[in-house]
């Protein structure tokens, strides 16, 4: 390149360059949403709802409890309702993983090889449309009071979006960085290493965003039909609501909705680890 | 790869290529030979539909000519692709956007191995620096302009030696001022990097200032109308525009596209 060129190009990258991952850029926009303007809405509703619990809690003692009766029973029972936690916890944290993965692997397997989703999938579906409330019944039959249909079931909610969400992603390429491999007489594993992989995981966190609460709600499910010995925080409920016993029921439901937004939290926080490439401006597209 | 060779650079012998399902088969390419010599590089012009595309994509061995046959230094496609041979620079850059500019531009090297024997691969780095991006080598695609990212996708073209470079409109998603300093640096870079090229684009002046020859295709079905000589010395700067040969030729290149669009409509 001519020298003139080249003082043009240094101009040019000095504008163009936005930073990097951690940039002074990142802390400003950290700081941007501490501002009070971002969060004070949210907390504004929060108080509100929480204030209008309270009015209807206090008119209607015997339909839903105040927020102090809640407080004082997770307090008083913390005990109780950790070891419950930790039970339910347990279930999503094997039913999830084990569902994302085989998700995604199946996902793998559909995408190299296009038989296998005629194949499967047809029998996927099947699998899918079939209320979870009613296969867990069935699955407590076969499996007992004990962990496995749990793990099961959990599994099985997480297992399709992850599934449908991946397969999306793993055919998503770039069609013209797919020609620039193919001239260079790439192998399908190249392929899957250098570009399918890795472009496949926004959609793979997209897919993350919807199982995970689902997994919530796949162990609650469970542990209501087969309460067992080991509990859970789903079956606290259905016992503790049919004994009418109000403070106990909201306690259980408050910790499971706690759950589910560390979970969706936590997911965020990788998200942003993983993805920092995808966020933004289109590119090189 | 020496010069010498009498197969060397992309041989195109009666091409033919048609799309669509059976019975509604529109003809692409009819009979379609061409021939680029090593270190040569030819221009391919021509209105949309004209087959452009689909003949770079042929010898790219993207998409299998239904006729004819296609030979890069005495090789078929297939083999050449196998031997990695070609370079592509395709419309968009096609930057992995999670690698950075150097890793991005190393991909060709990891990418089929077994092909980098005996061959004079070079340096990701040093090519990036002679592109003027040497600042830009742990930079993330994201975070360059249009231009320097259409940059890093020849670089990663250049790098492992190809012997035929293969073009498609690469300079066409960026403004006016940008595309001429983008052309000048790759013919800098070509001057010293003799490779056969095929350069398709839309733009009459940017075939000129680039090529050997200008090959001008007419649509319905793609043929090739005229292929006219460009004999303006070489390195050519930016002062060649102002030149009165630059103006007739592009006179009579944009009086054959103007033909070549009249017998479309007629």
């Amino acid at each position: 390149m001519s020298t003139t060129d080249t003082s043009a190009l240094a101009v040019q990258s000095a504008t163009s360059a936005t930073g990097r991952r951690f940039s002074p850029l990142a802390s400003a926009k950290f700081k941007q949403n501490l501002r009070w303007t971002n969060w004070a809405p949210a907390v504004i509703t929060f108080v509100i709802a929480a204030a209008l619990w309270q009015i209807t809690a206090i008119a209607n003692p015997y339909v839903i409890p105040t927020i102090d009766q809640v407080w004082v029973s997770l307090i008083k029972d913390a005990d109780t309702y950790w070891a419950n936690m930790l039970v339910t916890g347990l279930e999503v944290l094997v039913g999830a993983s084990s569902g994302i993965i085989a998700g995604f692997i199946l996902a793998i397997i559909m995408a190299e090889f296009q038989v296998m989703e005629r194949a499967v999938m047809p029998l996927v579906v099947v699998v899918m449309v079939t209320p979870i409330v009613a296969i867990a019944p069935a699955l407590v039959v076969a499996f007992g009071f004990g962990m496995t249909p749990k793990f099961i079931v959990t599994a099985l909610v997480v297992f399709f979006p992850m599934l449908v969400n991946s397969l999306a992603g793993l055919r998503d390429v770039d069609d013209r960085a797919l020609d620039v491999m193919k001239t260079l007489h790439a192998s399908r594993w190249e392929i899957f290493r250098d570009l399918r992989f890795t472009g496949s995981m926004p959609y793979v966190f997209a897919g993350l965003r919807i199982a995970l609460p689902l997994a919530i709600v796949g162990a609650a499910v469970a542990e209501f039909v087969a309460a067992g010995q080991q509990a859970g925080l789903g079956s606290l409920v259905t016992i503790a609501a049919a004994q009418a016993n109000l403070p106990v029921t909201w306690a259980s439901i408050a910790l499971l909705c706690f759950m589910g937004v560390v979970l969706i939290s936590l997911l965020a926080l990788v998200r942003k680890r993983v993805l920092w490439w995808s966020d933004g401006a289109a590119v090189g597209r | 790869m020496e010069t010498a060779q009498p197969h060397a650079g992309v041989h195109i012998e009666n091409v033919s290529k048609s799309f669509g399902p059976e019975g509604a088969r529109t003809l692409v390419l009819n009979h379609v030979s061409l021939s680029i010599k090593m270190g040569e590089f030819v221009s391919v012009i021509g209105p949309s539909g004209c087959g452009k595309s689909t003949l770079l994509k042929t010898v790219a061995g993207l998409i299998d000519a239904d006729s004819g046959t296609v030979m890069v230094d005495g090789m078929t496609v297939k083999a050449a692709t196998k031997n990695k041979m070609i370079g592509l620079v395709p419309q968009s850059p096609a930057l992995l956007p999670w690698r950075t500019v150097l890793d991005n531009v190393r991909l060709p090297m990891r990418v089929n191995p077994k092909a980098n024997a005996n061959r004079n691969l070079r340096d990701p780095r040093e090519i990036l620096e002679s592109f003027g991006l040497g600042a830009a080598l742990d930079k993330y695609p994201g975070q360059l302009s249009g231009g320097m990212q259409q940059r890093v996708a020849i670089a990663r073209a250049f790098v492992f030696d190809p012997s035929v470079l293969l073009m498609d409109e690469p300079f066409s998603a960026l403004d006016e001022m940008n595309r001429d300093a983008q052309r000048l640096g790759l013919l800098d870079f070509w001057q010293s990097n003799r490779k056969a090229v095929m350069f398709v684009t839309h733009s009459v002046p940017e075939a000129i200032m680039l090529s050997d020859r200008i090959v001008v295709m007419g649509a319905h079905p793609g043929h090739i109308a005229e292929v006219i000589d460009v004999p303006l010395p070489r390195p050519r700067t930016i002062d060649v525009y102002a030149t009165d040969e630059f103006r007739d030729l592009e006179g009579h290149v944009r009086e054959t596209l103007r033909e070549v669009m009249g017998q479309k409509s007629a």
